[in-house]
């Protein structure tokens, strides 16, 4: 059995660049009262190649978070990164200094986050805040700084930018405040953009638009892109690979055409069946949500409890992702095959 | 800058209603003390024909809502009326000892925020380093010290074995002429006199009686500036900053700056307090300052001081919160909008 990160390496490798961003075997958990960690991720392979944007899709408290903050080594608290390496252009994150991090986040590696207007600090104007990244990170005067400040936010389309600098968060809507944060996580040009759920709060129109600019924006600068969400749908439009995370587990990935035309994963197939609001077909995949208690083994395949294709042996035998044609990957061991 | 101005406006129409709510609490909490004053002054011989014509001569055969008119007339014409204790107007005494004990407890306040805020700061900056467990140990002591003990031990340490500052007696040496009264802080008027000499014993004598004050009110300082850094460090913001590549120090720098409200709130409740709450202190260095008035008169039946004290310690308090919400305008852009 071939690990992912192997199997993309054999593939990519006519092509010269290294990925922008590598994850092995990683493993994020939460301590717990009880001593036994809660595993958030779990043993997980994952690569961002260059200039590419990577869709990771999730229902809530699938590890979406806990994946995106890890990769900057801050997972949110009390989480732990247990193992793994992090390699970004070739270089392990995780045997980083604590200056050289500081330096990599923001600069080459940067987070868009959900909910900005409690992420800006409510004390400081806009315009303070994507400067002080800029003069930090392109140690430039503070005069150039705000400079730039003023580009990025005609960059990001805000309205009006020269008032706007003078603004705080509290009194921008919701869509303003998210340009605000993919102002900052594009200032510096970074290799890599992380994607939190970036634009789950916001109305459809001003979530296509923001999207468009994003993607736009990330491929002038080259940057590569995580782009994490739990709407499967947005990644149809804007993803040149995808991949569903469950349970801290990446079920399947594919490159976009093979991932919403020849889906694989009883999961992935559900995903899809919730969000195409097809009864019929809901009822087909979906089984009745186990009960709060109920866990699977260790050994199980996670997915067994809510699986209408579940069998003994994903009761006994954990699959492992596995690639079930060129490029496509699942982890099941019954595989939806057309 | 309208903003602010437009804010105190608002905050000072207040002002006068909410000096009269207190001082009418405060009268009719005074009068509930049991106790007659005219039986007080005149001693347990007087007989029954002179203490009832001085009530009369002192108004207390009126009603209680018509005595607290009359007293509220008096107010308005400036007469605080007199301490039968001192004999002499309310007023005068306490323009007097009102400017020592703010003196002390100012001085005492500056020293506990200088102790406080950067121990707070630096046990959150970095809580298992050397300044964090000596916060922490602090923060735990402090609480539990009696500050008219520790006032004595002070004495003990520097007076009696090390003789390095002067008797506890009192803001100057006997020997020292007080400087004219300008502000009547003895630091404040001995300057503009140009008296070294009083500025020097000024100063010796204030060394104890503040240090025990900002010893021990560094305490709540520090607690309250750990525990809102602390707080402001786990926030969304901070760890947005963090994620952002930020360097540390800036990130508490910023923490800090959202703490600040925080802070400068539980410094100005200290400060209102503090100019009843120093009167052990007072005592102990036998101060003759305000709060140690108002409790002789509040143990002597003597009302006057206790109204007069009350009436300056509120509107004093009131200054200080006016101040501490222009602060929290300034410092917030979120607040009064
Ligand atoms: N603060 C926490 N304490 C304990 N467990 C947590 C905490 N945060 C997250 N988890 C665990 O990690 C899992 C993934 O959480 P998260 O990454 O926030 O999911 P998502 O972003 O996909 O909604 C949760 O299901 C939970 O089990
Ligand atoms: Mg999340």
């Amino acid at each position: 059995m071939l690990k992912l990160s192997d199997r993309v390496q054999a593939t990519a490798a006519s092509s010269d660049a290294r990925p922008t961003f590598d994850i092995r075997g990683l493993t994020v958990e939460f301590p717990a009262i009880t001593g036994v960690p809660t595993v958030a991720i779990r043993n997980l392979d994952l690569r961002i190649e260059r200039g590419e944007i990577f869709g990771l899709v999730g229902e809530s408290g699938a590890g979406k978070t806990t994946l995106a903050r890890s990769l900057l080594r801050l997972p949110p608290e009390p989480g732990r990164i247990a193992g793994g390496e992090l390699l970004f252009e070739g270089q392990d994150i995780m045997s980083l200094t604590e200056v050289e991090l500081q330096r990599t986040r923001g600069r080459d590696i940067s987070m868009i986050v959900p909910n900005p207007r409690s992420e800006l600090n409510p004390l400081l104007t806009v315009g303070e805040q994507i400067a002080n990244v800029a003069q930090v990170h392109l140690r430039v005067s503070r005069r150039e700084a705000r400079g730039l400040a003023l580009d990025i936010l005609r960059a990001v389309q805000i309205p009006d930018p020269e008032r706007r600098m003078t603004a705080f968060p509290h009194e921008m809507s919701g869509g303003m405040a998210q340009r605000i944060v993919i102002a900052i996580a594009l200032i510096c040009s970074p290799k890599f953009i992380v994607s939190d759920d970036a634009t789950s709060g916001l109305d459809v129109t001003v979530q296509a638009q923001i999207l468009e600019l994003l993607r736009r924006l990330a491929q002038d600068r080259g940057s590569a892109m995580l782009f994490i969400t739990r709407d499967i749908g947005i990644t149809a439009h804007f993803c040149d690979r995808v991949a569903v995370i469950y349970n801290g587990e990446i079920m399947e990935l594919a490159g976009r055409e093979d991932f919403f035309f020849r889906p694989a994963h009883p999961y992935t197939i559900m995903l899809m069946a919730a969000f195409s609001y097809n009864q019929s077909l809901r009822r087909l995949w979906a089984r009745p949500e186990p009960l709060p208690g109920a866990k699977v083994h260790d050994s199980a395949c996670p997915y067994t409890l809510r699986c209408p294709l579940a069998q003994e042996r994903c009761r006994i035998d954990r699959p492992a992702l596995r690639e079930i044609a060129p490029g496509h990957y699942a982890s099941c061991h019954f595989p939806v095959r057309r | 800058m309208t903003r602010i101005i437009s804010f105190l406006g608002q905050r000072l129409l207040f002002i006068v209603p909410q000096l009269f709510g207190i001082l009418l609490v405060s009268f009719f909490l005074i009068k509930s003390i049991p106790g007659d004053p005219a039986v007080l002054m005149l001693g347990p011989m007087a007989s029954t024909d002179a203490v009832v014509s001085l009530r009369t001569k002192l108004g207390l055969d009126h009603a209680l809502p018509i005595q607290f008119w009359h007293f509220l007339v008096n107010l308005v014409h400036g007469d605080l009326g007199t301490s039968w204790q001192t004999t002499r107007p309310v007023l005068e005494d306490l323009l007097q000892r009102f400017p020592a004990t703010l003196e002390l407890v100012t001085l005492g306040l500056l020293g506990a925020i200088i102790i406080g805020v950067p121990l707070g700061v630096a046990s959150a900056f970095d809580e298992k380093g050397i300044l964090g467990r000596v916060a922490g140990v602090y923060g735990l002591t402090a609480g539990s010290l009696p500050d008219f003990w520790l006032a004595l031990v002070l004495i003990f340490v520097f007076y009696t074995i090390l003789q390095i500052v002067p008797a506890p007696l009192g803001r100057l040496d006997f020997a020292i002429l007080p400087p004219p009264t300008i502000s009547g802080f003895l630091i404040f008027d001995s300057i503009a006199a140009g008296d070294w000499a009083a500025l020097g014993s000024a100063l010796t004598h204030l060394c104890l009686p503040v240090l025990t004050l900002s010893l021990i009110n560094a305490g709540p300082i520090l607690k309250m500036t750990q525990s809102t850094m602390d707080r402001m460090l786990q926030s969304d913001f901070s760890r947005y900053e963090v994620l952002s590549g930020l360097p540390h120090r800036m990130v508490v720098r910023h923490a800090l700056r959202n703490s600040l409200p925080s802070i400068v709130t539980i410094i100005s409740v200290l400060y209102g307090y503090l100019l009843g709450g120093a009167v052990l202190v007072e005592i102990v260095f036998s101060w003759g300052g305000a709060g140690q008035y108002a409790v002789q008169g509040v143990l002597n039946s003597d009302i006057y001081p206790v109204l007069g004290f009350v009436l300056f310690s509120a509107i004093f308090s009131l200054i200080v919160y006016l101040i501490v919400d222009i602060v929290y305008v300034a410092i917030d852009p979120r607040i009064g909008r």
